[in-house]
């Protein structure tokens, strides 16, 4: 046996982590490459033109914004505040989230553990791994806001000052995330879920007190309505957050005042490194308490399901037969019971009607001006586009995630293929009652008329059919029975197959419609649209529909002819 | 206090160890002692604690009560000296999905500080004594359940561990590999390690074990050789039905 001490070299057991870590990123990314160079291309095209969407869409505002002095003035300070406020709120609970389930629920953390690894290498090591995680998504949405704002300014030297806003300001959400994480397995281990939701609830009736409170604004006019929600956003501008500081620093930088940018950029990367290191530190100092009460607690006692839960999914789908009405309850009490699920659609859509209850009714200065229909238009979209995501991640995997116990579907005194019923009712039944919820509010938020509410309605119904279609048939064409995480499965060839039917679904309704408002632009929303229009609304709703069944139909095919 | 374990005798001792997870009591006042070059079957029924004492021999979960050592090293406060003695194979096997075997084990050599030389020595060996060299250079995440438990159990031999902790280790092993395995456990208590196994196979707690505990509900009912164990039962019983009759007669 060996006698040699092993090294306990704090800077050697970082490094090698890390040098483990590329390693199976570097591998990953050549198996990816090897097994399914279309997805690849696809998703960078598809990356590369919504990158290009918003570089477009921020560069024209920007530009328009700076043409008129006095809105550049107000508007452009306030925009960027407002991006980096939401970023801070936004990262902090999406880095707590990812610390938290890395550091005591991941089966990788218990084996590092019964290593000679000290908690710091370990803590480092997730902290870093968490902001590259949690912060991909607005650094790629970022480059396009910040490069298009760059634009605007002669001088190349802009491009790597917004940048180093961007890096400098990441790490701050990050390691109050993480602070967040261990006080949340150190003091309610056992309510881990009801401490999350708990918080965001808070925040949520906050937001929901201050759209209220915007409420009274909404039949003046324009101006005043940007000058009351300038007033509203003034606790955003406090000198003590890091939001203000990139917002105050990006303006000066703009405007040409590089001395105070680049004080403001040493101020945020000052505060970053400071609370990193303070995060990072504590949590280890601390962490063998915490991962102690979070593994203990887990196994305190047997979860206890919400009886309420059971009934609801009972009664919501009496109108299938018994089997097909099991399957479906099956997976309504899992949805419900799954708080990564509806909590996503729950947030999503409470962002939703948080936009359109601090929404100024329009209808009084873009009347006759042939822009009123714009608005509902575009709630349209962003519903849609939500429903897309959706199911694309949720409902796409429904029936690959029966393959362990497809043996169980195949005994059932119905043919495989009419699962695919049950699995639809339920996806209807989630997104028709989310969707028409936000769609509901929308029209009145707006005072909408009814022809057009008829219209916007049966065209969320036509899309919610289709989606939910493709997401079930397709995810029963092309299933992946042998993986047993739903992410993976999302993110298969199957859900990028998925993924790029449903964008093309939603852009054909969505083009139709638009070219149906646009048409009608000019005519008062409660007259009925002209015959052609009203055509090329019918033509979307019954694509949409017809698109879902042939999917389905496809997808009850292949399963009936599948061997257990 | 045990301060060496090549020195003194002693390679694991709980003493007066109690662990709550919540309101249930999970082990109560365990004490325990394993010596070196000892192989040391624990037994008991589901949810009678055996997990939870190895999970606090390893360091994962700390004791509401008592001290754990590890070859003289206290798991609470020097826990990094402590892991360094030991190997452990948990129930549920843990690899990198996108690392093959080799760099798996690779990365676990350099973790335990072995020179390379040393390390393309000892793997070799063990590709040659699990039979994992047909797959050692695939990607892990297409491993069947015994694989991963062979890349594992090469992973804790590979630094030659002074203990070893297994938890249920022949679990999806086929019987080869499981004859190697208790080959190689053998071989590590005689070369002076300990290996402290739960298991719930008595056969091979019966075919290796030096000495044999058993765990109810939290409390340990009886601790000693085979033999011993038969001599206390007053009868010529088999380890199974010694185990049923102390585990079902204090259930009743």
């Amino acid at each position: 046996m060996s006698d040699t001490p092993p090294s306990t070299g704090r800077p050697q057991r970082l490094g090698l982590l890390c040098r483990v870590k590329a390693r199976a990123i570097c591998n990953h990314a050549a198996q990816a490459l090897n097994d399914a160079p279309l997805r690849i291309s696809a998703s960078a095209i598809l990356i590369a033109v919504i990158w290009l969407g918003i570089y477009a869409m921020f560069y024209t505002v920007f530009h328009q914004l700076r043409r008129t002095p006095l809105e550049a003035t107000v508007a452009i300070p306030l925009v960027f505040n407002f991006f980096f406020a939401a970023m801070l709120v936004l990262l902090t609970f999406s880095n707590a989230i990812i610390a938290y389930a890395a550091l005591f629920q991941k089966n990788e953390s218990a084996y590092l553990l019964t290593s000679p690894l000290i908690p710091l290498d370990l803590v480092t090591l997730k902290y870093l791994e968490s902001l590259l995680i949690s912060s991909w998504a607005l650094v790629l949405l970022g480059i396009p806001l910040m490069l298009s704002l760059a634009g605007q300014v002669e001088s190349q030297s802009f491009y790597w000052l917004f940048l180093a806003f961007f890096l400098a300001f990441i790490p701050i959400p990050g390691a109050v995330g993480m602070l967040g994480a261990w006080a949340v397995a150190r003091y309610f281990p056992r309510r881990v879920l009801s401490t999350v939701v708990g918080v965001a609830a808070v925040l949520i009736a906050l937001l929901a007190v201050w759209g209220i409170r915007s409420m009274q604004f909404k039949d003046a006019g324009i101006e005043v309505w940007l000058r009351s929600f300038q007033d509203r956003m003034g606790f955003v501008q406090s000198a003590l957050l890091p939001n203000a500081w990139v917002g105050a620093g990006i303006d000066y930088a703009l405007n040409g005042h590089f001395h105070e940018a680049a004080m403001y950029l040493c101020v945020t990367l000052a505060n970053a490194l400071f609370l990193s290191w303070l995060a990072v530190m504590f949590v280890a100092k601390n962490f063998d308490t915490a991962f102690d009460r979070a593994s203990s607690e887990r196994g305190a006692g047997f979860r206890v399901a919400c009886p309420a839960s059971g009934g609801i999914a009972g009664l919501a789908f009496f109108y299938l037969p018994p089997p097909l009405r099991l399957i479906a309850a099956k997976d309504l009490r899992t949805f419900l019971r799954d708080p990564l699920q509806w909590s996503q659609l729950v947030i999503l859509f409470g962002l939703l009607v948080l936009y359109l209850s601090n929404m100024p009714t329009l209808r009084t200065q873009l009347a006759g001006q042939g822009w009123f229909l714009l608005i509902p238009f575009l709630n349209l979209c962003a519903i849609s586009l939500i429903l897309a995501t959706f199911t694309c991640r949720f409902v796409f995997p429904l029936v690959s995630l029966e393959g362990r116990k497809l043996w169980l579907i195949a005994l059932l005194p119905v043919p495989p293929g009419r699962i695919l019923v049950a699995k639809f009712a339920f996806a209807m039944t989630v997104t028709l009652l989310v969707a028409l919820t936000a769609m509901a509010f929308a029209v009145v938020a707006l005072e909408l008329g009814l022809v057009w509410t008829v219209i916007h309605l049966a065209v969320t119904i036509a899309i919610c059919f289709g989606l939910c279609g493709f997401a079930v048939g397709i995810g029963a064409r092309l299933p992946m029975f042998g993986e047993s995480n739903a992410a993976r499965i999302a993110n298969g060839i199957g859900g990028t197959t998925n993924l790029l039917a449903s964008v093309a679904l939603v852009g054909a309704v969505l083009t139709a419609v638009g070219v149906a408002t646009w048409r009608s632009r000019f005519l008062p929303d409660d007259v009925l649209p002209e015959p052609r229009a009203l055509v090329i609304c019918c033509c979307a709703v019954t694509t949409s529909i017809a698109c879902g069944l042939a999917a389905l139909e496809r997808g009850a095919q292949h399963l009936n002819g599948i061997e257990v | 206090m045990v301060t060496d374990c090549a020195a003194e005798e002693l390679a694991i001792a709980l003493t007066g160890v109690s662990k709550s997870y919540g309101r249930r009591s999970a082990v109560r006042n365990l004490t325990l002692e394993i010596l070196r070059g000892e192989i040391f079957a624990f037994l008991g029924p589901n949810g009678a604690g055996k997990t939870t004492t190895i999970k606090m021999i390893v360091g994962l979960l700390k004791p509401n009560a008592g001290t754990v050592e590890v070859c003289g090293h206290s798991v609470g406060s020097n826990g990094v000296a402590a892991k360094a003695q030991i190997a452990y194979v948990p129930d549920q096997p843990f690899l990198y999905e996108k690392l093959t075997g080799r760099e798996f084990l690779y990365f676990v050599a350099e973790m335990y500080g072995l020179s390379v030389q040393r390390r393309d020595e000892v793997l070799q060996e063990l590709i040659r004594r699990l039979d994992i060299g047909e797959y050692i250079d695939h990607m892990t995440e297409s491993y069947s359940h015994g694989m991963k438990q062979k890349v594992v159990l090469a992973a804790a031999l590979l630094h030659e561990p002074k203990v070893l902790v297994v938890d249920e280790p022949m679990v999806g092993l086929d019987p080869r590999t499981i004859r190697a395995a208790k080959k190689l456990f053998v071989e590590l208590a005689r070369r002076g390690g300990t290996v402290f196994m739960s298991t719930h196979i008595l056969e091979i707690a019966e075919a290796v074990a030096d000495r044999i505990g058993i765990i109810n509900e939290g409390e340990l009912i009886s601790i000693g050789t085979l033999a011993q164990l038969r001599a206390r039962a007053q009868r010529e019983h088999s380890l199974e039905e010694i185990f049923l009759g102390l585990t079902e007669s204090l259930n009743v």
